[in-house]
């Protein structure tokens, strides 16, 4: 057998891609069910994003149990769920633009910097455009974190493997975990009490000894809660929980939905394209460097990409150009940019060093979990002689970003600017069908009532964490990491000999504990306004 | 005497929980502790990580006293009885979700519904009646009325679902007939 070098784990990526298990053909070229699953997903996300009250991860939530019985448990069906998941990851974020655009209502809560400039152009007959210069910015932002993802991600996960051991990496963890507990929310106390619980709930009904821990007894909860209850409890029903009480207020003065009719122009011509190219380079690397950081989400990155624009625009606006706020374009193409380069970033700590740093990094562990044969982490990033599989599906899955982003710069506008309609559709009446359709996916997925109890019980921990202002994500990153964390750290405190302060021992892992204590205590002094 | 902020009140309780938890709970309902000898070694009990997790808690619990925060949000009235009526069309959803069908068995005199769970129309009873009630119920909760369009919009999601994983997939169980 010959040794396999860099280049043929690009081919052999690419290859899996496009010459994998044929869907159908057109004149004799053959459509591989990836391409197929990724252009659905495409379609899928832009479509929820689109409708105020879904989102990618109800989405993904739904699909996951479906497309793993389509596919079923092998590593033939690593890239086409994982592909499907990206395309919905990629659609909803650009969808998310639509309502807020044309009706005043973000369908994503990182498209409401979107509404301030967006919906004023509607309202003066530009909608069209204004759709189209979101598009254009929103593709543009979210190619350029790929590249960087794709860029980076191979050559960080190479420096952790070469100078991380275990208690460098149960350090790591233990520093990842606080920064995200800072940083996500409006409270570095309510993120680390999220992120508390999450730890407190993935360690019922597990651990090495014979007795399940903390399961009080009971059968339910000696098997351990799993992973998917609490995950779409927590995110998804709880989230149906906040909409539907809103909605509850809201049930006497809902109001009938004008929409301005377009007039004039509604191309975008390369002399616009011009002028919002600097916002969108700009809020593109805002984004992307803010994504790269686990936990800190799209709507941070939307909201400094517009600030940053709308300074930039205060020096260069003619007299008789709109202010930000009040329709200018920059407005849209600042916030578009910077809010879908965050996604493509966000993959950076997933690939690289297996830390989750966004709800869609969570969805795409849980598919790899599931499906088995693909464990995002360092050691997918090594470039053996002997074929290393891992390697050949995260070439794969940059591959399927690739398509994603032309799949979205070819016919994904187009799609988009037709979906205004779904607005209309009353959530009085969708959310409840979601809460039951989401269920019902869960239980296909675990085949077990518990699973159904414990998800609608995570869903009321979730609405109340909501009350509280305590972001889920934290508790969802906790769950989703406290395994790895304790099974690391029993590994480094068995390797170091029992020493205690294996932690402190090297110079790196001392440095990750120490910078964990100083992100918390530093978070401590300076509340921030609440972001998602 | 003054008035407990939300907060404040979620930083004791939080500190409680996590005392509760470090001293009792794990303690009690934990086979190991936080380190243990075997084979001549140390190795890492069952306890050390709900103590890590118990550790972020109480953490949290005081830096909710110390933290200044302009936003004291918190639960009324108003958000108890929203989520106390879902929560009692959800239950009651699952419960018939997962009770209906053998009781319709049993009130049929036929078979154990165990037998019949993969028979039409049996395996539909239990998700169709749980699914409509709920759907049904939380639809005329938030409208504040009962209305014929929620009762067929809960019908025909019901369907829909059950075309979307019965229909296609031979190895796919509506709830609760995996595990009845």
């Amino acid at each position: 057998m010959t040794d396999v070098g860099t280049l043929d784990y690009i081919w052999l990526g690419i290859q899996a891609v496009f010459l994998g298990p044929e869907a159908f053909s057109i004149f004799g070229l053959s459509i591989s069910i990836t391409v197929l699953m990724v252009a659905f997903g495409l379609i899928l996300g832009i479509i929820v994003g689109a409708t105020p009250g879904l989102g990618g991860v109800i989405a993904m939530a739904i699909s996951l149990p479906i497309l793993i019985s389509i596919f079923g448990f092998n590593s033939d069906a690593l890239l086409p769920v994982l592909g499907f998941l990206i395309g919905v990851m990629k659609g909803s974020t650009v969808g998310g633009a639509v309502p807020a655009i044309l009706f005043n209502t973000p369908g994503t809560p990182d498209a409401f910097m979107t509404t301030l400039d967006g919906y004023p152009m509607a309202q003066s007959g530009k909608a069209q455009k204004a759709l189209k210069i979101s598009h254009f910015s929103s593709v543009s932002g979210d190619t350029f974190s790929d590249i960087v993802l794709i860029v980076c991600a191979p050559f960080l996960a190479i420096l952790v493997e070469a100078y991380l051991d275990l208690p460098e990496k149960t350090a790591l963890l233990i520093l990842s975990l606080s920064f995200i507990a800072a940083v996500v929310g409006g409270s570095a106390a309510k993120g680390l009490l999220s992120c508390g619980l999450g730890l407190l709930a993935v360690f019922i009904g597990t651990g090495e000894d014979f007795y399940p821990r903390l399961s009080l007894g009971t059968a339910a909860l000696s098997d351990g809660i799993p992973i998917t209850a609490a995950v779409i409890g927590i995110l998804v029903i709880g989230a149906i929980f906040t909409e539907l009480e809103n909605l509850w207020h809201q049930t006497r003065n809902t109001g009938k939905i004008e929409i301005a009719k377009d007039v004039g122009d509604q191309r975008l011509h390369w002399a616009d394209i011009k002028r919002i190219l600097p916002y969108i380079w700009r809020s593109a690397a805002i984004g992307t460097s803010i994504g790269a950081l686990p936990g800190i989400g799209s709507t941070l990155a939307a909201t400094i990409g517009y600030a940053t624009g709308k300074r930039f625009y205060a020096r260069q606006k003619t007299p008789e150009d709109p202010n930000f706020g009040e329709g200018a374009p920059e407005g849209i193409a600042a916030t578009e940019a910077a809010n879908s380069s965050v996604s493509g970033a966000n993959l950076i700590p997933v690939l690289s060093l297996g830390i989750p740093g966004n709800t869609a990094a969570v969805f795409l562990i849980l598919a790899a979990d599931s499906i088995g044969g693909f464990n995002p982490g360092p050691a997918v990033f090594k470039f053996s002689t002997d074929l290393n599989p891992e390697l050949v599906v995260a070439f794969g899955l940059f591959t399927t970003m690739i398509l994603a982003n032309f799949l979205n710069w070819t016919i994904g506008g187009v799609f988009m600017r037709s979906l205004g309609f779904l607005v209309r559709i009353p959530k009085q009446y969708l959310l409840p069908v979601v809460l039951l359709l989401t269920l019902a996916s869960l239980y296909v997925q675990e085949t077990a009532m518990s699973a159904i109890w414990f998800a609608f019980g995570f869903g009321v921990l979730g609405y109340f964490m909501r009350l509280f202002g305590i972001s889920p994500l934290p508790f969802v990153i906790g769950f989703v990491l406290g395994g790895r964390l304790e099974e690391t750290a029993r590994q480094a405190f068995s390797a170091t000999g029992g020493d205690p302060f294996f932690l402190l021992k090297s110079p790196i892992a001392a440095v990750f504990i120490l910078s964990a204590v100083a992100i918390i205590f530093f978070s401590l002094r300076k509340p921030k306004a609440a972001k998602l | 005497m003054r008035k407990l902020s939300a907060s404040t009140a979620l930083g004791l309780g939080c500190i409680a929980f996590a005392l509760i938890l470090a001293f009792l709970w794990i303690p009690l309902d934990t086979e190991t502790g936080l380190v243990e000898r075997s084979r001549g070694r140390n190795i890492v009990g069952d306890g050390l990580a709900p103590t890590l997790a118990a550790a972020f808690i109480l953490i949290a619990g005081v830096m909710l006293l110390l933290e200044q925060s302009e936003n004291d949000l918190h639960p009324n009235g108003n958000n108890l009885f929203f989520i106390g009526a879902i929560a009692v069309c959800g239950v009651t959803g699952i419960l018939l979700m997962r009770w209906s069908g053998p009781a319709v068995a049993i009130f049929a005199g036929g078979e154990e519904y165990r037998l019949l769970r993969d028979t039409v129309p049996w395996k539909y009873v239990g998700f169709g009646l749980g699914g409509v009630t709920m759907i049904f119920g939380m639809i005329s909760f938030v409208e504040e009325r009962l209305s014929w369009r929620a009762l067929w919009i809960a019908l025909a999601a019901v369907t829909g679902i059950i075309v979307l994983y019965d229909l296609p997939f031979d190895d796919v169980l509506l709830p609760p007939n995996g595990d009845v």
